[in-house]
Protein backbone atom coordinates (compact mmCIF):
# COMPACT_ATOMS: atom_id res chain seq x y z
CA UNK A 1 0.00 0.00 0.00
CA UNK A 2 1.32 3.33 -0.60
CA UNK A 3 1.33 4.88 2.83
CA UNK A 4 3.12 1.67 4.44
CA UNK A 5 5.59 2.12 1.23
CA UNK A 6 5.65 5.34 1.98
CA UNK A 7 6.30 5.01 5.62
CA UNK A 8 8.92 2.24 4.93
CA UNK A 9 10.53 4.54 2.25
CA UNK A 10 10.83 6.98 4.73
CA UNK A 11 12.24 4.68 7.30
CA UNK A 12 15.12 3.62 5.00
CA UNK A 13 16.01 6.93 3.67
CA UNK A 14 16.35 8.81 7.44
CA UNK A 15 18.28 5.87 8.64
CA UNK A 16 20.42 6.18 5.66
CA UNK A 17 20.69 9.67 6.27
CA UNK A 18 22.00 8.60 9.62
CA UNK A 19 24.62 6.55 8.24
CA UNK A 20 25.98 9.40 6.16
CA UNK A 21 26.11 12.22 9.05
CA UNK A 22 26.49 10.78 11.85
CA UNK A 23 24.76 12.44 14.51
CA UNK A 24 23.96 15.54 12.54
CA UNK A 25 20.81 14.72 11.44
CA UNK A 26 19.30 12.84 14.10
CA UNK A 27 15.23 13.15 13.21
CA UNK A 28 14.02 16.22 14.99
CA UNK A 29 16.02 19.63 15.44
CA UNK A 30 18.11 19.19 11.79
CA UNK A 31 16.22 22.63 11.05
CA UNK A 32 17.04 24.07 13.85
CA UNK A 33 20.86 23.47 13.65
CA UNK A 34 20.81 24.09 9.84
CA UNK A 35 19.21 27.08 10.26
CA UNK A 36 21.31 28.15 13.73
CA UNK A 37 24.71 27.40 11.64
CA UNK A 38 23.32 29.49 8.49
CA UNK A 39 22.14 32.34 10.96
CA UNK A 40 25.61 32.13 12.70
CA UNK A 41 27.73 32.61 9.47
CA UNK A 42 25.92 35.08 7.67
CA UNK A 43 25.89 37.37 10.92
CA UNK A 44 29.94 36.94 10.93
CA UNK A 45 29.97 37.40 7.53
CA UNK A 46 28.16 41.00 7.97
CA UNK A 47 30.12 41.89 10.79
CA UNK A 48 33.23 41.37 9.23
CA UNK A 49 32.09 43.47 5.94
CA UNK A 50 31.05 46.22 8.47
CA UNK A 51 34.01 46.27 10.31
CA UNK A 52 35.83 46.67 6.89
CA UNK A 53 33.40 48.73 5.08
CA UNK A 54 32.70 51.51 8.25
CA UNK A 55 36.17 50.61 9.68
CA UNK A 56 34.39 50.38 13.21
CA UNK A 57 37.75 49.08 14.95
CA UNK A 58 39.63 52.76 13.47
CA UNK A 59 42.58 50.55 12.30
CA UNK A 60 43.06 53.24 10.07
CA UNK A 61 42.54 51.10 6.21
CA UNK A 62 43.00 52.95 3.27
CA UNK A 63 40.21 54.20 1.90
CA UNK A 64 40.79 51.90 -0.84
CA UNK A 65 39.82 49.07 0.97
CA UNK A 66 36.98 50.49 2.00
CA UNK A 67 35.67 51.39 -1.35
CA UNK A 68 36.15 47.45 -2.09
CA UNK A 69 34.63 46.96 1.00
CA UNK A 70 31.37 48.89 0.70
CA UNK A 71 29.42 47.74 -2.14
CA UNK A 72 30.24 44.01 -1.47
CA UNK A 73 26.97 42.85 -0.48
CA UNK A 74 25.60 44.37 -3.84
CA UNK A 75 28.73 42.94 -5.54
CA UNK A 76 27.89 38.98 -4.29
CA UNK A 77 24.53 39.34 -5.20
CA UNK A 78 25.11 40.43 -8.74
CA UNK A 79 27.89 37.48 -9.00
CA UNK A 80 25.51 35.35 -7.71
CA UNK A 81 22.34 36.71 -10.32
CA UNK A 82 25.19 36.10 -12.97
CA UNK A 83 26.04 32.52 -12.48
CA UNK A 84 22.65 31.72 -12.42
CA UNK A 85 21.69 33.21 -15.90
CA UNK A 86 24.95 31.14 -16.83
CA UNK A 87 23.83 28.24 -15.67
CA UNK A 88 20.28 29.04 -16.94
CA UNK A 89 21.97 29.67 -20.83
CA UNK A 90 24.16 26.60 -20.41
CA UNK A 91 21.24 24.59 -19.67
CA UNK A 92 19.09 25.24 -22.61
CA UNK A 93 22.21 25.29 -24.70
CA UNK A 94 22.75 21.84 -24.28
CA UNK A 95 19.05 20.78 -23.60
CA UNK A 96 18.52 17.59 -25.40
CA UNK A 97 15.43 17.84 -27.62
CA UNK A 98 13.47 14.31 -28.44
CA UNK A 99 12.93 14.99 -31.90
CA UNK A 100 12.91 11.46 -32.59
CA UNK A 101 10.38 11.00 -29.90
CA UNK A 102 8.56 13.43 -30.61
CA UNK A 103 7.97 12.52 -34.04
CA UNK A 104 7.40 8.78 -32.93
CA UNK A 105 4.84 10.30 -30.27
CA UNK A 106 3.21 12.36 -33.31
CA UNK A 107 2.67 9.08 -35.71
CA UNK A 108 1.21 7.16 -33.08
CA UNK A 109 -1.28 9.84 -32.17
CA UNK A 110 -1.88 10.13 -36.20
CA UNK A 111 -2.50 6.25 -35.88
CA UNK A 112 -4.91 6.01 -32.46
CA UNK A 113 -7.02 8.47 -34.36
CA UNK A 114 -7.56 6.92 -37.25
CA UNK A 115 -8.12 4.04 -36.06
CA UNK A 116 -11.05 5.02 -33.48
CA UNK A 117 -12.44 6.99 -36.55
CA UNK A 118 -12.57 3.70 -38.01
CA UNK A 119 -14.79 2.52 -35.24
CA UNK A 120 -17.05 5.26 -35.67
CA UNK A 121 -15.64 7.99 -32.54
CA UNK A 122 -16.09 11.95 -33.46
CA UNK A 123 -14.09 14.14 -32.13
CA UNK B 1 20.71 17.77 -28.98
CA UNK B 2 19.31 20.98 -28.59
CA UNK B 3 18.10 23.38 -31.84
CA UNK B 4 19.77 26.14 -33.39
CA UNK B 5 17.81 28.44 -31.80
CA UNK B 6 18.30 27.20 -28.28
CA UNK B 7 21.97 27.09 -28.32
CA UNK B 8 21.85 30.50 -29.96
CA UNK B 9 19.93 32.01 -26.96
CA UNK B 10 22.04 29.56 -24.38
CA UNK B 11 25.22 30.64 -25.12
CA UNK B 12 24.16 34.10 -25.93
CA UNK B 13 22.89 34.21 -22.01
CA UNK B 14 25.94 33.01 -20.95
CA UNK B 15 27.97 35.02 -22.87
CA UNK B 16 26.37 38.15 -21.56
CA UNK B 17 26.47 36.81 -17.95
CA UNK B 18 30.01 36.23 -18.07
CA UNK B 19 30.44 39.78 -19.75
CA UNK B 20 28.29 41.49 -16.98
CA UNK B 21 30.45 39.80 -14.53
CA UNK B 22 33.40 40.75 -15.82
CA UNK B 23 32.66 44.42 -15.84
CA UNK B 24 31.20 44.56 -12.73
CA UNK B 25 34.11 43.14 -11.19
CA UNK B 26 36.50 45.70 -12.76
CA UNK B 27 33.75 48.31 -11.59
CA UNK B 28 33.60 47.54 -8.26
CA UNK B 29 37.04 45.56 -7.69
CA UNK B 30 39.75 46.58 -9.74
CA UNK B 31 38.50 50.74 -9.87
CA UNK B 32 39.29 51.63 -6.56
CA UNK B 33 42.51 50.72 -7.09
CA UNK B 34 43.28 52.93 -10.25
CA UNK B 35 44.18 56.31 -10.04
CA UNK B 36 41.68 58.84 -10.17
CA UNK B 37 42.67 60.46 -13.63
CA UNK B 38 43.02 57.24 -15.46
CA UNK B 39 41.36 56.76 -18.99
CA UNK B 40 39.82 53.86 -17.50
CA UNK B 41 37.49 55.90 -15.55
CA UNK B 42 35.66 57.02 -18.19
CA UNK B 43 33.99 54.06 -18.85
CA UNK B 44 32.25 53.42 -16.22
CA UNK B 45 29.73 55.56 -14.07
CA UNK B 46 30.43 57.00 -10.76
CA UNK B 47 31.07 54.53 -7.64
CA UNK B 48 27.56 54.98 -6.19
CA UNK B 49 25.66 53.38 -9.02
CA UNK B 50 27.79 50.45 -8.92
CA UNK B 51 24.67 49.80 -5.64
CA UNK B 52 22.04 52.13 -7.19
CA UNK B 53 21.37 50.04 -10.10
CA UNK B 54 21.70 46.97 -9.15
CA UNK B 55 19.23 47.92 -6.52
CA UNK B 56 16.84 49.70 -8.72
CA UNK B 57 17.36 46.55 -11.26
CA UNK B 58 16.34 43.78 -8.42
CA UNK B 59 13.25 46.31 -7.50
CA UNK B 60 12.27 45.72 -10.94
CA UNK B 61 12.50 42.30 -11.13
CA UNK B 62 10.63 42.21 -8.10
CA UNK B 63 7.98 44.18 -9.17
CA UNK B 64 7.84 42.20 -12.64
CA UNK B 65 7.58 38.80 -10.59
CA UNK B 66 5.12 39.88 -8.50
CA UNK B 67 2.53 41.55 -11.35
CA UNK B 68 3.26 37.86 -13.05
CA UNK B 69 2.92 35.77 -10.40
CA UNK B 70 -0.21 37.69 -9.58
CA UNK B 71 -1.58 38.14 -13.21
CA UNK B 72 -1.42 34.00 -13.58
CA UNK B 73 -3.04 33.64 -10.13
CA UNK B 74 -6.02 35.65 -11.25
CA UNK B 75 -6.70 34.04 -14.50
CA UNK B 76 -5.90 30.78 -12.71
CA UNK B 77 -8.75 31.22 -9.75
CA UNK B 78 -11.57 28.44 -10.27
CA UNK B 79 -14.70 29.94 -9.30
CA UNK B 80 -16.24 28.62 -5.86
CA UNK B 81 -17.08 25.30 -5.64
CA UNK B 82 -20.45 24.51 -4.04
CA UNK B 83 -20.85 21.80 -1.87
Amino acid sequence: EKTVGGLMYGKRLSSLLQVVFPGELAAEGVIMTKLMQWLFGVSLLAVVWALTAYDLLDLNLPQTYRDVAWPMPAYLLVSFGCYSLAVIGYRVATFNDCEEASRELRMHIKEAREDLRKKGLRF
Amino acid sequence: QATGADQAVGFGLVAFSLLLFAYYSVWVVVLPFVDGDHVLNKYFLPREYSVILPGVAALALLLFVGTFITAVMWKNRSPKKVD
